[in-house]
């Protein structure tokens, strides 16, 4: 303070605990991210085998998937399913954090804890129990059978994003619709909802990308004519590890990547209240 | 300019309310009417009930017995959506996804009003509270009184017959605070709108108030204009509430009509009257306000004299205090404002002072179990 050059700029240079850091964070994220972006070399390879380092250029693995129809359609059907099993899981949802955060009852908190079981419990487990449930409904190797083991599975991740942003909304916000002359469902549409609106795209997201992913319960779940993309590109590489997978894989991650491009862009998650 | 017609506007009648949250009865069978156009406010310490009874007028809460009507209609089992009132919250709860305009439209979008009669009535309401082309900001960008005028625009705009304020100025600093207590009645005065207030702050009561109505206890234990109260309250709690700092212990001698003679803890034998419900061999408390205790009077000027010795001296800026003990440690309070504001010239502890108690100033209560 005594000094009269106290406004000095700052240094240019970092402290050395700082460069540590950003050091560190680097590695971290090329350490989780490298194994995931290193299939797409390998789905240009030319070469007939999945190694590394790739060999060549070559476009025909992408063509050996349209050449098998068993891909579009697992492709199609596990789309259809996570699909309908986001909106589904959202709906649900949804209404399932309105009444647990909005409502005090007794049982509550163990009733959340149920919501959330099947994160909790071993998937194996789940999809077993799933199988000898929906076997003698018939809905075994069916797709609403498959579609509805999909919504117990992705029901938690909405639940769970829904319950938090949902806590985060003053309760006075709604009460203040009432007093302007806004019942319950014009409440809810003009005000909670747009309030819950990032995460419950959040949650959507998680969803989108569970169901779509989901290997161990479909498996107990899938047969003949019923496959979803992982078990069919399973089944593939179990006879053929060639670079078919990795350009699926490729396939894949630039829709996940522009899937969440779009929806930043559109809802800019977490910026909505800045 | 949004103005009701004098005619348009109804009272709120509450009679023998009471509200229970699970064991507890928060709300104790409050009877109060609110005459239309009547600014009341519901003035008590937290807990007292004063916010409840303000959510069952809003119907944002059921009374569990009582009746509630605003005008002629029985509100009781009806929706707060139907009631046709105007709310501002305590921490204003505007809809941080609207923007500003969109706030103060809310309620007439809701009441499904043409989009040019909206647009119309939203910038006369923001004009009235002097915030005219601050539409297109969001809620965050504006300061705390900002926000404020635009909840009381968010509330006017739809001309409800009753306006309810909950701690409208509790998140406001002081300076703010006092500015936005003259807006507000300026506005509920040029609206003509019934309203009623809920605070904690008696200063706010006083100056807002045409009614202040004190709650203890989820009970209503005094209801008077804003000069009624703070010179007559009915009771110790309502005195501490209201700010009569000075309480000195005494006993009932005896009681002539409604005069009672008093021998006060610190040995004085004071005639105070206007004393009811006090018998003689009562313990009793005697308050007086500090500035109703005059420092050094005259001599001949009617007041009973006491002196004692200063103990304790507290400048405040505006006024000092002077605590004084008057014999065997009863300490009373004496405030002088700081005319001169030679704060070197006060007196300093150890004093002997002399103090004149105007009898009718002081007040006597039964000491309290």
């Amino acid at each position: 303070m005594s000094q009269p050059n106290a406004a000095a700029p700052p240094a240019a240079r970092l402290p050395t605990s700082e460069r540590v850091l950003n050091a560190y964070v680097i590695a971290v994220l090329v350490f989780l991210a490298l194994p995931v972006f290193i299939v797409v070399p390998l789905a240009f390879s030319d070469d007939v085998s999945l190694s590394f380092p790739p060999r060549g250029f070559s476009l025909r693995w992408f063509a050996n998937i349209l050449e098998r129809p068993e891909f579009g359609r697992a492709f199609a059907l596990s789309a259809a399913i996570a699909i309908f099993a986001t909106i589904v899981a959202l709906t649900a949802g949804t209404l399932a954090a309105l009444g647990l955060v909005r409502h005090r009852f007794p049982g509550r908190d163990a009733t959340v804890t149920f919501f959330m079981t099947p994160l909790i419990f071993p998937a194996i487990v789940l999809g077993a129990a799933l199988a000898l449930m929906l076997s003698p409904l018939g809905l075994l190797r069916s797709f609403w059978g498959l579609a509805l083991a999909h919504v117990v599975l992705t029901f938690p991740y909405v639940l769970r994003t829904a319950l938090a942003t949902l806590s985060e909304i003053d309760r006075a916000l709604a009460e203040a619709a009432y007093t302007l002359g806004a019942n319950r469902w014009k409440t809810f549409r003009h005000v909670t909802l747009p309030l819950m609106r990032p995460g419950l795209l959040a949650g959507a997201t998680f969803a989108l990308i569970v169901s779509f992913d989901e290997f161990t319960i479909s498996m107990f779940l899938v047969g003949p004519g019923m496959m979803t993309l992982p078990l069919e590109m399973y089944n593939y590489a179990e006879f053929s590890l060639d670079p078919t997978i990795a350009a699926i894989s490729t396939i894949l991650l630039i829709i996940t990547s522009v899937a969440i491009i779009v929806i930043e862009k559109l809802v800019g998650l977490g910026k909505q209240f800045s | 300019m949004i103005k009701a017609n004098p005619s348009d506007a109804v009272g709120v009648d509450l009679r023998d309310v009471q509200k229970w949250y699970g064991s507890v009865l928060a709300v104790r069978g409050v009877s109060l009417a609110i005459a239309p156009g009547e600014m009341v406010c519901l003035l008590g310490p937290s807990g007292c009930g004063k916010t409840t009874t303000l959510r069952m007028i809003a119907g944002l809460e059921k009374p569990d017995a009582g009746d509630i009507r605003i005008g002629d209609t029985l509100v009781n089992a009806v929706s707060p959506w139907k009631r046709n009132i105007g709310m501002v919250f305590q921490n204003y709860a505007l809809f941080p996804h609207m923007t500003v305009h969109e706030n103060v439209a809310f309620g007439l979008t809701m009441r499904n009003r043409p989009a040019g009669e909206i647009r119309a009535a939203v910038e006369d309401a923001m004009a009235q509270v002097r915030l005219a082309g601050y539409g297109d900001r969001r809620p965050s960008q504006l300061s705390g009184g900002q926000r404020q005028r635009v909840a009381l625009a968010r509330a006017i705009v739809t001309k409800p017959n009753v306006l309810l304020l909950d701690e409208p100025l509790a998140a406001l600093d002081k300076k703010l605070r006092e500015q936005m207590q003259v807006e507000i009645r300026q506005l509920q005065r040029a609206v003509g709108i019934t309203t009623v207030f809920v605070t904690h702050d008696q200063e706010e009561a006083l100056t807002l108030a045409d009614r202040i109505v004190v709650m203890e206890e989820g009970q209503i234990v005094q209801i008077g204009s804003p000069a009624d109260v703070y010179e007559r309250p009915k009771s110790r709690f309502v005195s501490d509430f209201i700010g009569f700092t000075n309480a000195v212990g005494g006993k009932v001698v005896s009681v002539t009509g409604t005069t009672a003679r008093i021998e006060t803890a610190s040995g004085h034998s004071l005639d105070i009257p206007g004393a009811e419900g006090v018998a003689a061999g009562d313990e009793v408390d005697l308050v007086v306000r500090p500035e109703k205790v005059a420092i050094d009077p005259p001599e001949g000027s009617g007041c009973v004299v006491v002196e004692g010795d200063l103990v304790h001296t507290v400048y405040s800026g505006a006024v000092t205090y002077f605590h004084v003990d008057i014999g065997r440690g009863a300490i009373l309070i004496a405030m002088a404002p700081n005319a001169h504001g030679a704060a070197s010239a006060l007196p300093t502890s150890g004093a002997r002072l002399r103090l004149g108690l105007t009898p009718d100033t002081v007040l006597v209560f039964p000491r309290r179990g």
